[in-house]
Formats: structure tokens, sequence, C-alpha cells
């Protein structure tokens, strides 16, 4: 391993009775990289994170997060990390100043330490006036702020965010994308999971897709996007498919989406030339995105146990 | 900071959380604990006595006395490591939050353990005094002695509630728990009357923690002290408490961590 990697997975695999959760995970985090998981529901991504602070034990691989194993060492790993995960879990009757105190004697800050820290967050989080109001008065978008404030309190030198900003409106979502890539340009180590593709594309430096507990891609958002899914694509209606066929070149991939009839092709123009041929005009034409790449690395069907 | 001090620290802290909750609600928190047994002594104990002739040499309020010590050491204990326990690890999803910071599944049990002595202990000596004040503790110092003792049997009470916790799959079947479990520990334990015409029932309540707790706040309150029998509950207590809480740890831990 060496002295820049935070985490280090090797083959990591985790298995519930019959099921594998995670069936041969490879990742190398370095310090000061924010680094995306993504993957639909159940591919792993929370097991993963669990894993990484012993809250879930791997039955497989080797693992180890600031040199240390997660399962016999957890303690030392947790000391450096700040977790938000999925849900808030704040305690509600307890004042957002209360809340706070709490962990951060938790992770180690003196009383007289703890709240200078506390306000200076609360401040960065735009939540300077509700220091004293109880927990069940905020608003979700609030609630989640706070608990970007708790994982910061210890000053952690790897965040883990575990779907930060599903469900909150976008200026709440653009303020936490601010602040952290300012963690990120201030050396801080980000491991993200999200469903949103334009949210990994904005944060991470590198991307993970993760599909049934594997890896099925990695790279920087462009160059994953360069490499699984160049080009283009035009979308249609369905019923369009059979006038599109005829016209479609081999090195073009045509594809369905919902009730829509995806065409990808490598030049705009060949879309354009489409158009014509067939008689057609897209619903849309518009250069391939990530969300593209995630849906062809794992699938455009929905698995029975979604 | 040397690894189990640093434990015992998270531990702490973890009583510090609860306190704080609980103290929100405090006046809800206490009234069951502090008016059931006050009405169980109104009602049984002093509408009963004069009825009653006496047992040992008490009349039966002297004889319930220690009884309802007792008794606020296994519901505290055994309510909050179940109910409580349960709606901070499931609907609260407390410990999920608590587990991402240096505070590990062994801080959370002992921290749980702490939290239900102190708060038993608490508990046990508002009731003592009341019944200090009520005339019915001859011996000032069992004031003393008797919340400790109370803190002790809480104990292996909160081991069962941990237990039950592991076991139930809703929160609902606490209600079993209770009725086949922990209501008969209560009724049937020496408090409510002496088990000496009982040798069927005096058997086998040796195998519940609750009796020997009742029996040692029963000799300091009366102020016997048959120092065999004595030493006999205090060891039935530390085993209870350390096998009890060896599995409760153990069934816990697998719930925490998967």
């Amino acid at each position: 391993m060496s002295a820049e990697s935070v985490i280090s997975a090797q083959g990591v695999a985790k298995r519930y009775g019959t099921f594998d959760a995670l069936v041969a995970l490879d990742l190398e985090v370095r310090r000061g990289e924010c680094v995306g998981l993504l993957g639909p529901n159940g591919a792993g991504k929370s097991t993963f994170i669990g894993c990484l602070y012993g809250v879930v034990l791997r039955t497989g691989g080797r693992l180890e997060v600031f040199g240390h194993d997660p399962v016999r060492e957890a303690r030392a790993i947790k000391r450096r990390i700040g977790v938000v995960p999925q849900e808030n879990a704040l305690d509600e009757g307890l004042t957002v100043l209360e809340n706070m105190q709490i962990y951060a004697r938790f992770g180690g800050l003196s009383r007289a330490a703890a709240d200078g820290r506390i306000v200076e967050l609360l401040g960065h989080m735009a939540l300077e006036t509700k220091r004293d109001a109880p927990i069940k008065t905020l608003s979700g978008g609030m609630k989640r702020r706070l608990t970007f404030v708790r994982a910061l309190l210890a000053d952690p030198e790897l965040l883990i965010l575990d779907e930060p900003t599903t469900g909150l409106d976008p200026s709440v979502r653009h303020l936490l994308w601010d602040k952290v890539t300012d963690l990120r340009d201030r050396g801080k180590t980000v491991l993200v999971t999200t469903h949103y593709m334009h949210e990994a594309e904005v944060l991470c430096d590198r991307i993970v897709v993760l599909n049934k507990g594997s890896v099925v891609g990695v790279g920087a958002p462009r160059e994953l996007i360069e490499r699984e899914a160049p080009g283009f694509v035009g979308i249609f209606p369905r019923h369009a498919e059979t006038a599109l066929r005829p016209h479609l070149q081999s090195a073009w991939e045509l594809f369905h989406q919902g009730h829509q009839c995806c065409v990808r092709a490598p030049r705009f123009d060949d879309l354009l030339d489409l158009q014509r041929a067939a008689g057609l005009v897209a619903l849309q034409l518009r250069p391939t995105n990530l969300e593209d790449v995630y849906l062809k690395l794992t699938g455009r069907e929905l698995e029975d146990n979604e | 900071m040397s690894e189990p001090l640093e434990s015992l620290r998270l531990a702490w802290h973890v009583v510090v959380r609860n306190w704080l909750v609980y103290r929100k609600d405090f006046v809800a928190n206490i009234s069951p604990t502090l008016a059931d047994p006050a009405l169980i002594m109104f009602s049984l104990g002093m509408g009963l006595s004069p009825f009653i002739g006496q047992i040992d040499g008490h009349s039966y309020a002297q004889f319930l006395a220690p009884g309802m010590i007792a008794t606020t050491a296994l519901f505290t204990a055994f309510f909050e490591s179940s109910y409580g326990f349960y709606v901070r690890m499931t609907f609260e999803s407390v410990f999920k939050a608590m587990l991402t910071t240096p505070i590990g599944v062994r801080e959370v049990i002992l921290g749980e353990f702490l939290w239900v002595f102190v708060r038993a202990g608490l508990m046990a000596l508002g009731v003592t005094l009341v019944l200090f004040l009520l005339g019915l503790l001859p011996n000032p110092w069992a004031v003393l002695i008797c919340p400790l003792i109370a803190g002790f049997l809480s104990l292996p009470c909160a081991a069962i509630g941990l237990l039950a916790t592991s076991w139930v799959r809703n929160i609902n079947q606490f209600q079993t728990v209770y009725s086949f479990l922990i209501a008969p520990t209560y009724f049937l334990s020496g408090v409510f009357f002496p088990l000496q015409g009982q040798p069927a029932l005096a058997v086998v309540v040796q195998f519940s923690p609750f009796y020997h707790g009742v029996r040692l706040i029963q000799c300091v309150v009366w102020g016997q002290f048959p120092v065999v029998e004595m030493l006999q509950h205090v060891a039935a207590l530390i085993g209870f408490t350390l096998v009890l809480g060896f599995f409760a740890f153990r069934r816990i831990d697998r719930k925490l961590t998967v």
C-alpha cells in the first residue's frame, strides 16, 4: 500500500447467508481524491461503506483504511473519518447545540473546544441562527446540513457520504456540493455514493460503478463517457423504431429506455442525417453523459428485486 | 489514553446522551416509576395491613416496602433495555450514527448497562426516600444501601431486556416477554407474599436474579443479617449479571454489526 493510499480494498467480499452483497471489490482511494460510488439499489454501495468502519464485517478479501483493518482496528479508523449516513439519526427531542455537543464528545473534543467548533461549522452550513432550535423544528434540508456538521466535528481526514443529497432541493444540494468541493480542495479525501449522475460528475475525480456487488466500471467521469458511451444520443418515441432501423450503421447502438427508443452515434451529424433519412424529428439530441454510461454498465432493465 | 479507559470514557458519554434525552420528558419518565409503588403501598400496604396478621414480625406494609425498591430496579431496567433500546436501535437509528464515531458496539452496550445502573439507582433512591418518609424504613442508612443494591440488581434485569430486544421481531412481542417472564417474576418472587409456605416456588425463584435482589433489600430494610444467605444472593446476582450480560452482549453485537 502506498503512503498516499487512504482506502485500499482487494477482493473485498460480503456474503449474507447465500446472498453475495459484495463479490470481489477492488478499490484504491488516494489522499485528496473524491471518489464516487454509483450503482443501483442493492449493488453493494452501503455494504462497502459499512465494511470501511467495521459495522459490516467482510467475509473475504483484504481491506485497509489508513493502514488499519476495520475488523480489528475500527476505532483507529473512526477517529479519522466523518460519516454522513443515509439516515440523519439526529436526536429529535434535543436542540441543535445539544445534538452536536454529544457527538463532539464522542469524537474526543473537550467541552471547551466543542462549542467553538460547533458554532464555526453551523456558520459554514448557514445554520447559525438554529443553534438553540429543537431538531424537530428543522426542515429536511437543515437536518441534512446538520448531519454534515456532525460528520465534520472532529475534523476528519476522510469524509464518507452515503447518498448525501437524496430528497433535497436544488439550493441545498448546491450548498452541499460547494462544501464538499471546499473540503476536497483543503486536502480531505471524500467517498460519496449517489444516484444523481450530475452530482457524481460535479464532485468526483473518479467514479466506480458497482453492479450486483462487483465493479463494472472505473474512471474519471469524462474518461468513462469516452470509453463506455462516446458520441451523441438521439431520443425518439418507441414507435419510431421501425422507421429508424433501416438507416442505422453498424457502429451505432440502438436501445430502449422506458417508452423511448434511443440511438447512439459517434457524431452529432450522424443523428441529423438519421432524422432526415427516416423522416422523423427526435425528441432530443444531446451529447452522451454519465447516465448513459451508468445505464449501459448496470443494465437498462429493472431486476426482480427492485 | 489507554484503550480500556477510552472505552469507559465513550460508554460514559453514551450515558450522558441518554440522560440528556431522558431529562426532556423528566416528569413523564419518572411518573410510573414513582406512582406505581406509591399506589401499591397505599392500596395493598395501608389498605390490607389492618386485615393481615404479622409476617415475620412485620406489618403487611412493612413487608411490602423493600419489594417496591427491588421492583423499581426490575421495571426500570427491563423497560429501558427492551422498549427503550429497541426504539433507539430501530426507529431512531441512534446506533447507526453513534457507530460512525469512535464508539463501538462494546461501548454502546457498556453504556447501556451503566445508564440502566444509574437510572435504576436514582429511581430506587426516590422510592426509598418516599418509604423513609412513610416511616417504613427503620434504618436510615438503608436509604443509601438500598439504591446501590437496586443498581446492581438492575444489571441482570437489563441483560434480560437486551436479550428480549435481540430476540423480538417487532416491538409488540415485548408484551409476550412481559406477560410470561417479567410479570410472573414480579408477582412470584417474594415481594407480595413470603415464600416459606411454597417449597416448589422457593426452588424455582432461585433461577431469577430478581428474587436474590428482593431478598437482599428485604434483609437490609428489615435490619436482619443472615450473612451466609446474603453472600449467596450477592454471588447469585454477580453470576447472573456475568452470564446474562455475556449472552446479551453477543446477541446485540450481532444485531448492530452484520
